[in-house]
């Protein structure tokens, strides 16, 4: 894909590094990754100049994910404190799931009461695993998340796989369901942060979407702490989706719905723990099967 | 028996020039490789002739102490190390702690005082510095170093800190200051400059030097800087054709 | 900095404005120190209270035997740092502030790395018996350019010190008393004063000796600590605001004069307790 790249394009690519004019015409607005140093625009950052109009910017090689809003992520509860969860999803600051963003149990329309904030723990607790829809930004920087549609909430019967934000672009699909053979479901989750929820798949293709009216069972089952029975043969397949994924990362390649099947196909033939060891191979034969 | 530090013919040492910089070599992005595991958002390591450093930055992130959080701007911090196994004798502690200290307190000055920290209020910027081998003028390489690995992490800087040392020996200006040299009494001047102003923002001086010496070994120390800073931009830009996409 | 006030962004601006005009808000020069007043023998021997300005500091030297390092025949010079609470707010009993560990970082880089003290000279009995000289020092007031002043007072007690005279017959090593062999002093290569500076308004303005005020405003500082011979033992600068090298050769000489004056007021104040004593 990135081969593919044209030499002109490269070419093109205007590099800079810190106190780097970009440029001295003061036509332009400066973005991220610069700075105004009198009339010229100096970059902060090592990285790649990227013009909108007439607003410049420097995008650094890398930086911690910062996410926009409708970005979906996966992340890990770290704290517990008034109205408010704290998540772990690798960004500069953690992100706030607020009390009054979670579907609760009993229906969606329930007021938040005193005695929902004192059982905060026992919905989601700390080391809890989540996927969440980033909502907005708070003032200093850190984001603001919500499981309001019954596709998020609480992550069981999976393993996480951390990969560079970078390799995740934002797509229509984030929520994949692969069936490997039948009977044989995974579902991935592509969290927009790199972290990655590779899980033993529901039975129908079809996840529920948004359904006005909930019920009851619904909303319990949301928040359970116990793992729906996984076979050995479900256990082998979330381990190979995982390392096909890490494989890809340890590639620099983009992460798709599309190609990460393509390597799972690929890697049929390597034993599952060998996998990443030989993501040269792999992943150079799942781009020739293009 | 005394020997000179620049030999008649002009020669040091180590055979080079007084206005030579020792041999160079860096590597940035060994976190995408090898430090993974350690969740380090950048990394580089430099080799100065035989000085080698291993810088590791964490952040920006949420602070790991409470107390630690500003509201408007970054918290950094430093920690400077020497390994045991760096310098000729076996260590456990080289040199006291307190001169470790001062060294981490020194670079988390001067680069406080370039990176933009009012960009990421209540997170913390966590820099390890880690010296692997030890031939004189580790704070001049550790600098270097952390400038990559800031690079490397995408920490927006107002510029490059270039860092260079320079000495003063039988009566000339010497570039470079290894550990022999050191040892044979000579002073050495460690500076550090913001190239696109060309302006001094580290300056270390820790042995007698005459004032009159004084104009001439910082300038060539400037020089040095100079040379340093070319030498890492075009380090930065041949790794990151690698990295483009 | 957990008692010490903020400052508001008028006064900063008002020093600052004051510095463009040439003017500094005490009326001094952009390179005047202030009242300079060293205080010999108050406490007997190697005892110093030096008055800078308002900042006070109190230097004690008190001197041990010990056993060296190793097989060394070299003796010890350390120093004690503690700022009293009543000097500042900001200032609480048991913590140590980076301002602390700055002055004691560069009293060692200045007097002990610089050897300025004869540490050879401090031997009694080479591998055995050395002497452990010890520099309290005590800060007791804080307005601004504590390091300078706290140099000057550990120099000046280290000068009007005297020692217990020693003899060494073969194997027996008597220490005499104060009051029965005159004691003696001890033996200084050179005299090391520290000088620092404040920039502000991005480096174009300098000054010498800076208030407390004008050091919570300043852009950036510059230490440089030289003797009479005009040589440089210890420079430091790290962060702040840049400076050109010009504008630091610059400083440095400022700094070597400086360094004469304050050395002949330790030399007037040495002699002044010598007489007295007469």
């Amino acid at each position: 894909m990135d081969t593919e790249m044209g030499e002109a394009e490269h070419a093109m690519l205007h590099f800079v590094t810190p106190g780097e004019t970009v440029t001295a015409d003061t036509v332009f607005m400066r973005g991220h990754g610069t700075y105004n140093d009198g009339e010229e625009l100096v970059a902060t950052v090592a990285g790649v100049v990227e013009r909108i109009n007439k607003l410049i910017s420097v995008k650094p090689l890398r930086a911690r994910f910062s996410g926009e809003i409708g970005d979906v992520v996966v992340g890990r509860i770290s704290e517990v404190t008034q109205k408010r969860w704290r998540v772990n999803m690798g960004a500069r600051q953690d992100a706030a799931l607020l009390l009054a963003a979670v579907n609760l149990p009993g229906g969606e329309l329930r007021r938040r009461s005193e005695s929902d904030e004192l059982q905060m723990r026992q919905l989601l607790s700390e080391g809890d695993m989540i996927s969440a829809e980033i909502q907005g930004f708070f003032q200093d920087g850190s984001a603001s998340l919500h499981t309001r549609s019954l596709k998020y909430g609480k992550l069981r019967s999976g393993s996480l796989v951390t990969v560079p934000s970078s390799l995740v672009k934002r797509s229509k699909a984030h929520f994949l369901h692969y069936t490997l053979s039948p009977g044989l479901h995974v579902d991935v989750i592509l969290g927009m942060n790199g972290f990655v929820w590779v899980s033993k798949g529901s039975k129908d293709a079809n996840k529920k979407g948004d359904v006005p009216n909930s019920t009851q069972e619904d909303a319990d089952a949301l928040y359970a702490n116990v793992n729906e029975p996984i076979t050995n043969e479900e256990r082998m397949a979330i381990a190979r989706v995982s390392n096909c994924i890490l494989a890809i990362a340890k590639e620099s390649e983009l992460i798709t719905e599309a190609f990460i099947l393509l390597v799972h196909e690929a890697s049929l033939r390597i034993d599952c723990k060998d996998i990443v060891a030989n993501s040269k191979q792999i992943i150079d034969a799942a781009k020739m099967s293009y | 028996m005394k020997s000179d530090v620049v030999s008649p013919e002009g020669f040091r040492c180590d055979g080079r020039r007084p206005n030579e910089l020792r041999r160079f070599n860096c590597d940035m992005g060994t976190a995408s490789g090898g430090y993974a595991g350690s969740g380090a958002d950048g990394a580089a390591y430099v080799e100065q002739g035989n000085t080698r450093c291993l810088v590791l930055v964490f952040g920006p992130k949420e602070p790991s102490m409470r107390s630690a959080v500003l509201h408007d701007r970054a918290t950094l911090s430093v920690e400077f190390n020497i390994a045991s196994f760096s310098s000729g004798e076996r260590k456990t502690k080289l040199r006291k702690d307190k001169r470790l200290l001062e060294m981490a307190s020194i670079i988390k000055s001067t680069f406080e005082s370039v990176i933009l920290m009012s960009s990421f209020p209540r997170s913390e910027i966590t820099i390890q510095i880690q010296i692997l081998q030890f031939d004189g003028g580790s704070l001049h390489t550790a600098v270097n170093a952390t400038t990559l690995a800031l690079m490397n992490a995408g920490i927006p800087m107002e510029d490059y800190v270039v860092a260079c040392s320079a000495g003063f020996g039988n009566g000339h200006p010497i570039l470079d200051v290894n550990y022999t040299e050191e040892g044979m009494d000579v002073p050495v001047i460690s500076l550090g400059i913001t190239p696109r102003s060309g302006k001094v923002i580290l300056l270390n001086l820790e042995s007698r030097l005459h004032l009159d010496e004084f104009e001439k070994v910082v300038t060539l120390a400037r020089d040095g800087c100079t040379q340093m800073h070319e030498i890492l931009d075009t380090a930065v830009r041949s790794s990151a054709e690698a990295l483009a996409r | 900095m957990s008692g010490e006030q903020f400052l508001s962004t008028s006064e900063r601006t008002f020093v600052v404005n004051a510095l463009r005009e040439g003017i500094r808000v005490d009326g001094r020069g952009a390179y005047e120190f202030r009242g300079l007043s060293i205080e010999l023998g108050g406490g007997g021997f190697g005892s110093a209270e030096v008055l800078l300005g308002k900042t006070r500091v109190l230097a004690n030297v008190s001197a041990e035997v010990v056993r060296p390092t190793a097989n060394s025949a070299e003796g010890f010079v350390l120093f004690n740092t503690s700022f009293s609470p009543m000097a500042s707010p900001a200032f609480e009993a048991g913590r140590l502030t980076e301002e602390e560990v700055l002055v004691s970082r560069m009293l060692e880089k200045a007097v002990r790395r610089s050897r300025a003290i004869d540490t050879e000279g401090l031997c009694i009995v080479a591998g055995e018996k050395v002497w452990s000289i010890r520099v309290d020092i005590h800060v007791l007031d804080h307005e601004g350019n504590i390091l300078d002043c706290a140099c000057i007072a550990a120099i000046s007690a280290l000068l009007h010190f005297r020692r217990p005279d020693v003899t060494v017959e073969g194997d027996q090593v008597t220490i005499h008393p104060m009051d029965e062999r005159n004691p003696i002093p001890l033996s200084i290569h050179h005299i090391p004063i520290c000088i620092s500076f404040g920039f502000f308004d991005k480096g174009e303005r300098v000054v010498v000796d800076p208030t407390h005020l004008e050091e919570q405003v300043q852009d950036g500082d510059f230490i440089v600590v030289v003797n009479t011979h005009r040589e440089l033992c210890t420079m430091s600068k790290a962060g702040g605001a840049g400076l050109d090298v010009a504008r630091i050769v610059q400083c440095t000489e400022v700094a070597a004069a400086k360094a004469a004056e304050v050395t002949e007021l330790i030399r007037g104040a040495l002699t002044k307790s010598n007489e007295i004593k007469k």
